[in-house]
């Protein structure tokens, strides 16, 4: 290690500097960043380490190595916080099993637990699990079980609960999410507290997809005597878990009713007695609920953006921002002019020579996001050019934004739609975009930006969200807008989004009429195919970036921005930087003054 | 009489089952498919129709038409197959409450300000103060009541923090909770009832006015307020009444944007969301909740009738 510490500097700023060296002190050519497998192992990977993978991933700055700062409100025990969950009117179901919103698993996440759960930085840390072993092939992981946790009933928490969710889980007709189980082979019971999970192949993501908590929703420990007494139905409404606090009601549209669970297994958490969260759909009234002191803190949907700017200006509020775990984007049929492409498996260079693409590119290109952002968005959320977000901050590859075809080139975007055919966009035809209703501003953004880029026309077709959806599965449409939460591992993007074979990739499509999705690439299949099984974080970070540079390049989907995660409360709550898990609000840490 | 309210009974049923069965075949024409969205996570179509078979969505539409009926005749509503699986019933009986609580007291604002209002008007026919009355009740009428919704959350919430800007609080929680979360939604929901009915009264109160037995009165110089209340109003109410009772039954059915704007979630609001589900059988419940509202409501007006005006009689 390199010395040059100032020794005249204050003790802190020392501290940093020796941490800033040693982050920074590995061999570059060294895949595991020179750490050992044992640092990479659970329960919880080493401050040392994420600084480390962070340093190699370029991301380190000195804020992450401040020390804590003093407490902001001065918090004690106990007391009852209000919240409200915005642009929802009911919450339909807190079955893991059943939940697609990350607004609902903000909830469960504060009252089932996993056997893992992601930390600030999106690392997998030991909940449930008190620490865990992977096998040298990266294909068994066993789990040694926290002892003396209780469920919610009095139920004692064994490896048989583990079992029956995974068996459970598995059901593709109980549970949406099983697909997330399809390389798990199998679940072995080693004792009242140990488990084995045989994976059909090793699994980058297992910890954060499917052994966490929130995101991953296929192991989140249930309890059978639970279900099997209450029924499937209002066991939906007021699940049984180990988790900081219980559900004691829920009356649907109106709110849910959350308790300290006294027997949770760390007794220190939680800290408040009771929350109470109740579903707000309009965003005025969510506004001034929160202005006039009726609720305390807004989680939930994303807050309209127009109202942040109003709640900033308040001095008894706290708005703070956060890359969420997400990307947004404009899909273009590739089946149908004048996007038409026929196939994508060919060089960027001959893929040029297609008119289609040159259109694709030219909408990709013509995108000014920062403008979007600013009026869409009120300069809230990160331009995307690829679908890993910033919030994933060791895969996100920022060089992307400068070197994506898709980076903002007007001059080149115009000169694309006159090679096409459509200079100016004379010519081009005025195409239907499909929507939701909540997207409704975004599109009429985007609109304007290409009308007065490119000269295009495009009509937005508002349709519900049901309707919306299925239209997306079937390929039945110009464009559309839609995008993608809840992605805390590059496997929730590039699997779910970026694959031939890919869960979102017109599922529900003509295969006659369309032989592939919005997008089929090979290569880029391949290399999503090798980071899911990749052990080496360094290795797997430069497939991830290589998969998603070439998604970006061959405009897999014009992508449009990346969300931002915006925590309100008022200045009497006080919700502590390590709860601040993107997109999510674990409120197990958090205080009234 | 008995023989009338049987018919009438009778009659009510018959419409029920041809509005519950319009609207079974009407939801099922509508684009849209309600497992589309509970299984766009899945990726697995077999799922979609495993769990389509369990819900008895396989079946041909007359054979679903059949069982759905059946097991209405026998007081099952059936249950949500959006998230829940709530029985309808419940949900309805949920919901009934606030959406009563909040049409009452709209009701009962929209009579506090349309009597005196009306009666007002009536007498000062073509005054400044008529001319003024006026001119509120058209703002009344054009203002938009999720407009007006948010104003009053501005100024009464927001600003001076008197009321409490959204929820629901049940009676079984004190009166001033309950009264204090739905003064707002039942100011914003009555004004544009106020407004109307106020109108009404002042058409039919000036028709009765020139009547010759209230000329008669008050040459015999009875008091005003007593010509006013004890022998014009009750021959002007007939038309009045029969509009309250299309008031009462919309704001029952039809305050969904008070509901939205409020976070209550009453009738209105269950509806739309069941709409916006396409939620079967959450939606066939809840309309043959409002036109059992809508029957029962004309059905109390015509009673009405024979107790404001003797002289009716049905048979």
């Amino acid at each position: 290690m390199t010395d040059h510490h100032d020794r005249s500097a204050p003790p802190e700023v020392a501290a940093m500097q020796a941490a800033w060296d040693d982050a920074h002190d590995f061999d570059p050519r060294d895949p595991l960043v020179g750490l050992s497998r044992a640092e990479m192992s659970g329960p919880q990977i080493s401050r040392r380490g994420v600084l480390r993978l962070m340093a190699a991933a370029g991301t380190l700055t000195a804020a992450h190595l401040l020390p804590a700062g003093p407490a902001r409100a001065q918090g004690k025990a106990g007391g009852t916080l209000k919240c409200g969950w915005a642009g929802v009117g009911q919450i339909t179901t807190l079955d893991p099993a059943r939940m697609n919103q990350v607004l609902q698993f903000q909830i469960t996440s504060n009252v089932l637990s996993g056997l893992t759960h992601i930390n600030a930085d999106l690392i997998a840390e030991a909940d449930l699990a008190r620490d865990w072993e992977l096998s040298a092939d990266g294909t068994e992981y066993t789990f040694n079980l926290r002892e003396g946790v209780t469920f919610h009933n009095g139920e004692p928490f064994t490896a048989d609960d583990v079992l029956f969710t995974y068996e459970r889980s598995k059901n593709p007709a109980v549970s949406i999410h099983s697909r997330a189980l399809g390389n798990v082979k199998g679940i072995e019971k080693l004792g009242p507290h140990k488990v084995r999970f045989k994976l059909a192949g090793p699994q980058a993501s297992f910890l954060v997809k499917t052994t966490e908590r929130s995101s991953g929703r296929v192991l989140t420990i249930l309890n059978k005597a639970a279900i099997d007494k209450l029924g499937e139905a209002a066991h939906g409404m007021m699940p049984v878990g180990t988790g900081p606090f219980r559900i004691t009601q829920h009356t649907l549209g109106q709110s849910v009713v959350l308790e300290k669970f006294d027997r949770y297994y760390d007794p220190e958490r939680p800290k408040l007695d009771r929350v109470q969260i109740q579903p707000i759909l309009d965003a005025e009234p969510l506004a001034a609920a929160i202005e006039a002191g009726d609720i305390q803190l807004i989680g939930g949907g994303q807050i309209a953006p127009e109202l942040i700017d109003r709640l900033v200006a308040n001095k008894d509020l706290v708005v703070t921002a956060q890359a969420s775990p997400g990307f947004e984007s404009i899909w273009l049929n590739p089946h149908r002019d004048p996007f038409k492409v026929s196939s994508f498996d060919k060089p960027i260079a001959e893929l040029m020579k297609e008119k289609g693409f040159m259109v694709r590119l030219a909408i990709a290109k013509a995108l000014d996001r920062e403008l979007f952002i600013k009026q869409a968005e009120f300069g809230r959320g990160t331009p995307a050019h690829g679908s890993i977000n910033p919030a994933m901050a060791f895969y996100f590859d920022k060089e992307l934004a400068k070197t994506s075809l898709q980076r903002f080139d007007l001059a080149e975007a115009k000169k694309l739609m006159a090679a096409a055919g459509y200079p100016d966009g004379k010519g081009f035809p005025r195409l239907k975009v499909l929507l939701t209703p909540p997207m409704r501003r975004q599109v009429e953004v985007v609109r304007a930006i290409l009308k007065r880029n490119l000269g295009i026309e495009m009509e937005p077709v508002v349709k519900d969200i049901p309707v919306a959806l299925d239209e997306f599965s079937t390929m039945e449409w110009d464009m559309v807008r839609i995008g993608s939460g809840g992605d805390y591992d590059p496997d929730d993007a590039i699997v779910d989004w970026m694959q031939t074979s890919s869960l979102f990739n017109g599922q529900k499509r003509d295969k006659a009429k369309y032989p592939f999705g919005y997008f089929s690439d090979k290569e880029a299949d391949a290399l999503i195919e090798q980071q899911r099984v990749e052990g080496n974080l360094e290795k797997r970070r430069d497939l991830v970036r290589k998969a998603d540079r070439i998604t970006s390049d061959k405009v897999a989907s014009a992508f449009l921005y990346h969300p931002a995660t915006i925590l309100i409360h008022r200045k009497s709550v006080n919700f502590p930087d390590v709860s601040r898990i993107p997109a999510l609000v674990d409120l197990d840490r958090t205080t009234l003054a | 009489m008995a023989g009338y309210l049987v018919r009438r009974i009778l009659g009510a049923l018959l419409v029920m089952w041809a509005v519950a069965t319009l609207v079974f075949f009407m939801m099922r024409a509508v684009p849209g498919d309600p497992l589309a969205a509970m299984m766009f996570d899945s990726g697995d179509p077999a799922a979609a129709e495993d769990l389509r078979k369990a819900l008895g969505m396989d079946v041909p539409l007359v054979e679903q038409y059949a069982r759905w009926l059946w097991q209405l005749l026998h007081g099952n509503f059936g249950t949500s197959i959006y998230g829940s699986q709530a029985p309808v019933r419940q949900l309805l009986a949920e919901a009934l409450p606030r959406t009563l609580s909040i049409a009452g007291l709209s009701f009962v604002v929209a009579c506090i300000i349309a009597v005196p209002a009306g009666i007002v008007a009536a007498m000062r026919k073509n005054s400044p103060a008529d001319n003024a009355l006026t001119l509120v009740a058209f703002l009344g009428l054009s203002m938009p009541d999720f407009w007006f919704a948010i104003l009053l959350i501005i100024l009464f919430a927001a600003n001076l923090q008197w009321l409490p800007a959204i929820g629901y609080s049940p009676l079984s929680e004190g009166f001033w909770p309950w009264f204090s979360h739905l003064i707002m939604p039942a100011i914003a929901a009555g004004t544009t009832f106020a407004a109307i009915i106020a109108r009404m009264i002042r058409s039919s109160m000036i028709e009765v006015l020139k009547t010759d037995y209230l000329r008669t009165a008050r040459s015999k110089g009875l008091l005003t307020w007593r010509i006013l209340l004890v022998h014009a109003l009750p021959n002007a109410l007939i038309p009045v009444v029969t509009v309250m009772g299309i008031a009462l039954a919309l704001m029952l059915a039809g305050t969904v944007v008070v509901e939205n704007v409020f976070a209550i979630k009453g009738l209105g609001r269950t509806l739309i969301e069941g709409i916006l589900n396409r939620d079967y059988p959450v939606v066939q419940g809840a309309i043959l909740a409002v036109s059992a509202i809508f029957i029962g409501s004309n059905l109390v007006v015509d009673l009405l009738y024979t107790v404001i005006d003797p002289r009716i009689r049905y048979s």
